[in-house]
């Protein structure tokens, strides 16, 4: 053979070899925790296959967007107060004009300063865009780009009160995303109590600031009552396996006559790594129980930069009521630690520098590169606004499969995919006799490829998946009879064997190159629309059809260069074909 | 070597290429008209609505099920059995508002647990789809669809030329149709499965044109001056064994997906199978025949534009060389 073929043989093997081991831990079940093999992979099972709750949720901005415009009203008669023009009523529009999906607020205030406020308007006031005007009357509703601006924030702070609960469900892999802009996707395998997954996701956030009782305990002491109490009780907490507030419930429980009568033992949760699914570590906190500021008193949160040293830091602003609040916390407290506390989860405890009388705060952030801070900005003020804007979340469509019958969808599609792939083997053989068994060492080559690329890729296999890769089998012997009905023709000709498998092989790629593009657009287009299941099948045969383009075209020639070298060994005029 | 199809076999396809339009037109209006009057069987993923799977104990038939469900007050729903009767397993669809379809997967699984034994009685898969979801997700599938109709449009254009484009995705419009014509007519459920299966179609199918007009694109290369019925015919013709071939191994494939791959992949499955059979013919008879519709059409608009032909004014009569017989 000549040393291109050697090449050729070579890269192929190799591509054999690998994908063999990547496919090995999945076929063999292997125990990825213990093996000693060198892949620690295996396949994704999507929730059809492997049981579990699949849910869309719908955002309901209208109620937001309500909130958010009344609120700037109440803020625009504070600011105007203070320029000296009095604000007689700032009122939602409920009248029939109103829409719900751009809720106006009416302004009434002096006559002779129409002009004066408009222009006030127009120029401190960019989230908000004046819809009519009449002496002494202003009609205002939210401006276009603040109304995308409280969409996305919107949108992202649904995602993070989800992901805040997550250990709630003691699922190992929970995806929560969000769909398009208003939807929230959440994936839950193995679940099967939908009703308990709704109530958990349904709820609505509550924001509470608690001061951390710092005097008795140190953190030191308060660890090593936690550890204590978990090794006398064998309490063990498992990322992904224990819900979360049932084990904060058992410490609270446990460590009652321990702590202070008014305090409780909370936690935060602290990523150990930078990695998004890197594990993550508890740090206990002890709070006073009693929250002197809630949610329902915060307004709004933000981002924003420290004018001096340029630095992310976060804003907060507190409506009338929870300033007043808010003052008399932070005037017992000076110098004390003030919990942030969402949904009985700790994301931060920033100290009180000074008593904060007129209900506007900083949070300043720690160390830190510039992007760093800003995440961490963004983190804290998504939670601080999950408080302060809760929103309402619709369940527009539930999935459950039941575990067995996954696995049942598993067995039947394998079978019928075996049976289907065996089908077509035996056909092109028989067709194609020594030339067909080839064709189907390439289509197993194929099917193995397009496993091993599910496994590498981290994609996930759905009972769709598995007839995309029974399709494959079916559409890959489309490239191998192209190929083939091409030499027959070109043998038709007078071609010598060598020259027509050469001119065959040649010719018929364009063809399949042009068939397998436009089959790829489709997939695509089914990648991008399609849901759940869908989307499972479209990888799939994305996948298949670039190992096609491999197999049938590189895999299939070295194969045949080799059987075409025994043909003339043996003096063969003749190709089975 | 074997041979489905002689290699010397010469069928003249577009001779009857008016017959085989004609009749496609058919079908296709007929499927619109009965789109318009008996309609599609959306499933929930469309309407919106509940469906729940269950297994109850062996024994139940669709009476009992019915009878302890409306018992234990549930209200409007239907009741049907799936598998063999061995499996005592039931599909129950429940139409409602966004908050009692929120409930019914509950109020089933409790109204169960009263009747019979803890464990007698299992509930395998829920499916609820909010009406406003269902609308959404109605008009996402048919975007999916032009979208991947536009894109395959483009990508002929531009691979081929202008005369085959409208070829090809004429035919995959064709085989949609024709595909949802058979669900209209069975009544059978269309659903979000069928939807992916009719988009896996257009890839399929789609392939097959792309083989013939990839044959008549080099037969017109090679020989210039061959008449594009004959290119067209001579094409087809050499590409008839492939065809009938791919055709027959896919079909294996779907069908044994079919026959074998549960209930889950059946519906997935007959999509396909009707498709196969409907794509291959299309890329036969249909997508070859617009080719050479669409060549002499602008062989008589190249020829118009010279003789100053019928648009600019609007009487004038023009004597034309017959594009079938022009070199």
């Amino acid at each position: 053979m000549t040393k291109t073929w050697w090449w050729k043989f070579s890269l192929l093997a190799v591509t054999v070899l690998f994908s063999a081991l990547y496919v090995y831990p999945t076929i063999a079940n292997l125990d990825l925790e213990t093996t000693k093999f060198p892949v620690k992979q295996k396949m994704n099972m999507g929730l059809d296959l492997q049981g579990g709750v699949y849910m869309v949720l719908g955002v309901d901005f209208n109620r937001v967007y309500k909130e958010v415009v009344d609120r700037q009203g109440q803020s625009m008669t504070e600011h105007f107060k203070e320029k000296g023009i009095a604000i007689t009523s700032a009122t939602l529009v409920r009248d029939a004009s109103a829409v719900a999906e751009d809720p106006q607020v009416e302004v009434k205030f002096d006559a002779a300063k129409t002009n004066e406020m408009k222009e006030a308007l127009k120029k401190e006031f960019l989230t908000l865009r004046l819809v009519d005007d009449k002496p002494g009357v202003l009609r205002v509703g939210i401006s276009r780009e603040y109304k995308n601006d409280v969409r996305e924030k919107t949108l992202q702070q649904s995602i993070e009160v989800i992901r805040n609960r997550i250990d709630e469900f003691g699922v190992s892999e929970p995806s929560i995303t969000s769909q398009g802009t208003d939807r929230v996707v959440v994936e839950l395998p193995g679940v099967k109590d939908v009703e308990r997954a709704k109530d958990l996701i349904g709820k609505t956030a509550r924001l509470e600031f608690k001061i951390v009782n710092d005097g008795v305990l140190s953190e030191g002491q308060l660890a090593g009552m936690i550890q204590k109490a978990e090794e006398e009780n064998k309490i063990t907490y498992v990322e992904g396996k224990t819900a979360f507030s049932e084990y904060a419930k058992k410490m609270n429980d446990l460590l009652r006559d321990k702590i202070p009568a008014n305090s409780e033992i909370a936690f935060e949760r602290v990523k150990t790594g930078l990695q998004k699914d890197a594990p993550s570590t508890r740090i206990p906190y002890l709070l006073f129980s009693k929250a002197d500021v809630t949610g329902d008193d915060l307004q709004d949160a933000g981002v924003s930069l420290n004018p001096e040293r340029n630095t992310p830091e976060v804003t907060l602003t507190f409506n009338p009521r929870g300033a007043v609040g808010f003052d008399k916390v932070t005037g017992e407290n000076v110098g004390k630690r003030l919990a942030i506390v969402l949904d009985n989860m700790v994301h931060s405890a920033p100290v009180l520098q000074t008593r904060i009388s007129n209900g506007r705060a900083v949070i300043t952030l720690g160390r830190g590169n510039h992007d760093q801070m800003m995440q961490e900005a963004k983190d804290i003020s998504t939670v601080l606004r999950a408080g302060a804007l809760p929103t309402q979340l619709d369940f527009l469509e539930q999935r459950v499969v039941g575990p067995s019958l996954g696995q049942d969808s598993i067995h039947k599609g394998s079978i019928a995919s075996l049976i289907g792939s065996a089908l077509v083997f035996l056909f092109i053989m028989f067709y194609y006799k020594k030339s067909g068994v080839i064709a189907v060492v390439t289509l197993v080559l194929n099917v193995l490829f397009v496993l091993a690329c599910l496994v590498g890729l981290e994609a996930t296999l759905t009972l769709p998946g598995i007839a995309g890769i029974a399709l494959t089998v079916g559409i890959a012997v489309d490239s191998n009879v192209v190929i083939y009905e091409r030499i027959r023709e070109e043998l038709r000709h007078g071609k010598a064997i060598q020259a027509a498998i050469e001119s065959g092989f040649q010719k018929a790629f364009r063809t399949i190159l042009d068939a397998n593009v436009t089959n790829a657009m489709a997939s695509i287009v089914l990648l991008v629309y399609g849901t759940g299941p869908i989307k499972g099948f479209a990888v799939t045969m994305l996948i298949g059809i670039v190992t096609t383009l491999f197999t049938a075209v590189f895999a299939c020639k070295v194969f045949f260069d080799l059987y075409l070298r025994g043909l003339e060994n043996k003096g063969a005029k003749t190709i089975s074909i | 070597m074997f041979e489905i199809i002689k290699p010397t076999i010469n069928i003249d396809f577009m001779a009857k290429r008016k017959l085989w339009a004609g009749l496609s037109v058919a079908v296709i209006l007929g499927t619109f008209i009965l789109l318009n009057t008996k309609g599609l069987n959306y499933g929930i993923d469309f309407t919106g609505g509940a469906e729940v799977q269950v297994k109850v104990p062996s024994g139940w038939d669709i009476g009992k099920v019915r009878n302890a469900l409306s018992d234990g007050g549930l209200q409007n729903f239907k009741v049907q059995q799936i598998g063999v009767p061995a499996d005592s397993q039931f599909i129950v669809k429940a139409a409602g508002d966004d908050k009692s379809l929120n409930s019914v997967s509950a109020k089933i699984g409790d109204i169960l647990k009263k009747e019979v034994k803890d464990g007698e009685s299992k509930i395998e898969r829920v499916d609820v789809v909010g009406p406003a979801a269902g609308s959404s997700l109605r008009m996402s599938g048919i975007l999916s669809m032009i979208y991947a109709l536009i894109c395959i449009l483009i990508y002929v254009a531009i691979r081929f030329d202008s005369r085959y484009a409208p070829g090809a995705v004429i035919a995959l419009f064709h085989d949609v149709v024709i595909v949802v014509g058979v669900f209209v007519i069975t009544q059978k459920q269309f659903d979000l499965t069928v939807l992916a299966a009719i988009l896996a179609l257009i890839g399929y199918s789609n392939n097959d044109t792309i083989i013939v007009f990839d044959r008549v694109r080099e037969t017109l290369h090679t020989n210039p001056s061959l008449n594009i019925i004959t290119a067209v015919n001579k094409s087809v013709n050499e590409t008839l064994g492939r065809t009938i071939l791919t055709s027959s191994a896919t079909f294996l494939v779907v069908f044994a997906l079919w026959a074998f791959g549960g209930k889950a992949l059946e519906d997935f499955a007959f999509t396909l199978m009707i498709g196969i059979v409907v794509g291959t013919y299309s890329s036969v008879f249909i997508a070859s025949s617009l080719v050479v519709f669409m060549t002499e059409f602008q062989q008589r608009r190249a020829v118009e534009a010279k003789t100053g032909g019928p648009g600019k004014t609007k009487k004038s009569y023009t004597v034309r060389p017959d594009p079938k017989f022009s070199p």
